[in-house]
């Protein structure tokens, strides 16, 4: 039918998308997790160790193991994302924050070996690690390293939602909340990431439970972040709410990621013992995949946004 | 000291600035003949895309991508008269803007997009490393990464150079010396300014009442991305021929970006320290 080809005036061009589709692929929402979740693991671990109790910093230090394996494959998968990865240290030949690109490639390359060192000095306290190493692990300056190490991490959480709203993509950047909902991720997979690790090893109830109180707190933090970024977005939060990506977004992100870990560490709270690590373990499971479920979700509908002309149009009228 | 650094790290000293150059597309003088589109690719020696039918009137192109720097719609248009008979054939050869504050380039994170000696957006092909955050940040769509196991320039990020090696020799860049009816116009930017108003009141004056100029300083569209290098007159609104009405810049909102993801991960420290230092 050649009436269906005739152009209305303002009607777009075709159904041509008024955006190129992101590159960009599975490595990145990988990558967001994993970094995101080695700076929580690394902040609450340090919150631990500054103004928690003797008990809370034995256990928690723990986290700086997982922030230390977490964050090794991190670079890598974002070398192996670039059309070029042999040129990947050409991110680090100029200091440039306006681009989010540049300031995340910076917090990395900062956190990493802060992250690598911390958890080398908790190895020295553990008795891990032995001989020459030991000595050398326990020079590290441990106050300092907590501190600037929680500032890198913040900013490696913080900055991969703002990347992706620093951009045209509808879903991505017509809220400006995804950086917030990023870091609320992270955070609570972080913490989660700790609690499981203290549940593991046998940590005092005491310690469980206050743990479980973060969580929780994180979880809601995380849900109040999300709304607001759904209801800012509006329409163009449909390729997330709706269609292929809507399952991992709702039971996955959501369900999983933030209302399972309250309900569960609120049966938690008067339980004891081996019930209380099994909830525990659980919960932090479900926020720790329901972390991975929000980045994949988030990150892939974002395609599908790019390609949507009448959400660009809308996005561009404000 | 310094001195001793540059030559060491072969720094040179950028171009001194010239006028700015710039493209200003008249389409109503576009015959769509597509000679644009073959100029560049052929002057740039861009790979062909490939033989793919669309079914959209005559456009087989498509969209500007990584190896199509000129791309010509053809945009069928049924008259207000009622008939269906009487159509309008609007053409347009789009091309990259080369905007006054150009997302691309503040996105980059390598400092491989650069803004030339005449005010122009280039790409440095030995400096770009494909991280691919330029492709979402530009508002029109333009630039993009080749495959990664492609033979043209593979990985890298490409758009129009506003043909860079010919305005080194004080050429005409491609597309513009091909164009058989000077739709595609090629000058100093200030000289096109004055042109295209000239040339839109003569065409207001026949009655042409829905013409206008795109990427002028004073259009909405120029509220973010600064009046565009490369600027079009158009026969009909914006959106018509895929341009947004107000292309966002996303500089413009990423304070209150980083402020709102600052504020959670503060939140989350504060109780934190709360949980484990409260109790005691």
């Amino acid at each position: 039918m050649p009436s269906e080809r005739l152009r209305r005036s303002g009607g777009g061009y075709y159904d041509y998308p008024v955006l190129r589709r992101p590159v960009w692929t599975w490595e990145i929402p990988l990558y967001f997790w994993l970094g995101g979740m080695a700076a929580g693991a690394y902040v609450t671990a340090s919150l631990a160790q500054t103004v928690g109790s003797a008990e809370d910093r034995r256990v928690v230090a723990d986290g700086y193991y997982l922030a230390a394996g977490a964050i090794v494959p991190c670079a890598p998968l974002l070398i192996a994302d670039l059309g070029r990865p042999e040129r990947f240290h050409h991110m680090l030949r100029i200091f440039k924050p306006l681009s989010p690109m540049n300031l995340g490639a910076w917090a990395l390359a900062g956190f990493t070996p802060l992250a690598l060192a911390r958890a080398a000095s908790h190895a020295a306290d553990t008795g891990l690690l032995r001989g020459p190493l030991r000595a050398l692990a326990q020079l590290v300056p441990r106050r300092l390293l907590e501190l600037s190490g929680s500032i890198l991490g913040l900013t490696l959480a913080g900055y991969s939602g703002v990347l992706l709203g620093a951009t045209n993509v509808p879903l991505w950047a017509k809220s400006k909340l995804l950086g917030g909902v990023f870091m609320a991720s992270a955070m609570s997979s972080g913490s989660a990431g700790v609690t499981l690790a203290a549940a593991r090893r046998g940590a005092p109830e005491t310690t469980l439970h206050r743990l479980a109180t973060l969580d929780s707190a994180a979880s809601l933090g995380e849900i109040a972040v999300l709304t607001g970024y759904l209801v800012q977005s509006g329409k163009a939060a449909r390729p997330l709410t709706t269609g292929r990506f809507s399952a991992p977004f709702w039971l996955g992100a959501i369900g999983a990621g933030t209302l399972l870990p309250l309900l569960l560490h609120r049966l938690a709270r008067r339980r004891h013992g081996h019930m209380l690590e099994f909830l525990s373990t659980v919960a932090a499971v479900c926020s720790m995949a329901g972390s991975l479920a929000l980045r994949w979700s988030v990150f892939e509908a974002g395609k599908v946004s790019a390609e949507d002309q009448g959400a660009s149009f809308d996005l561009s009228r404000g | 000291m310094i001195d001793a650094y540059k030559r060491l790290m072969n720094i040179e000293e950028p171009p001194a600035a010239k006028t700015a150059k710039g493209f200003f597309t008249d389409t109503s003088l576009c015959i769509g003949c597509k000679a644009c589109e073959v100029a560049c690719k052929q002057w740039n020696q861009l790979p062909a895309d490939g033989f793919a039918m669309t079914g959209n009137s005559y456009d087989n192109t498509g969209s500007l991508g990584a190896t199509t720097w000129r791309h010509v719609q053809f945009i069928e248009q049924a008259t207000a008269n009622g008939t269906g008979q009487e159509q309008r054939w609007l053409m347009m050869s789009d091309v990259c803007k080369h905007c006054a504050n150009a997302a691309c380039l503040e996105a980059c994170p390598t400092g491989a997009l650069v803004r030339t000696e005449y005010g122009t957006v280039y790409v440095q092909q030995d400096i770009c490393n494909g991280c691919g955050f330029c492709i979402p940040a530009c508002p029109f769509g333009v630039i993009d990464r080749t495959p990664k196991d492609g033979h043209f320039e593979a990985g890298t990020a490409h758009k129009c150079t506003l043909c860079y090696d010919r305005l080194k020799d004080d050429m005409t860049p491609a597309c513009a010396k091909s164009c058989p009816t000077a739709s595609i116009q090629f000058g100093d930017v200030e000289e096109l300014r004055a042109r295209a108003r000239r040339r839109l009141g003569e065409l207001q004056a026949r009655g042409e009442s829905k013409a206008r100029l795109y990427g002028m300083a004073e259009g909405p569209e120029a509220a973010e991305v600064g009046p565009l290098h490369a600027f079009f007159l158009l026969l009909d609104e914006p959106e018509t021929y895929n341009l947004p009405e107000v292309p966002r810049l996303p500089r413009k909102t990423m304070a209150e970006r980083y402020g709102w993801s600052a504020a959670v991960g503060v939140g989350f420290a504060l109780v934190g320290a709360l949980v484990f230092g409260g109790r005691r």
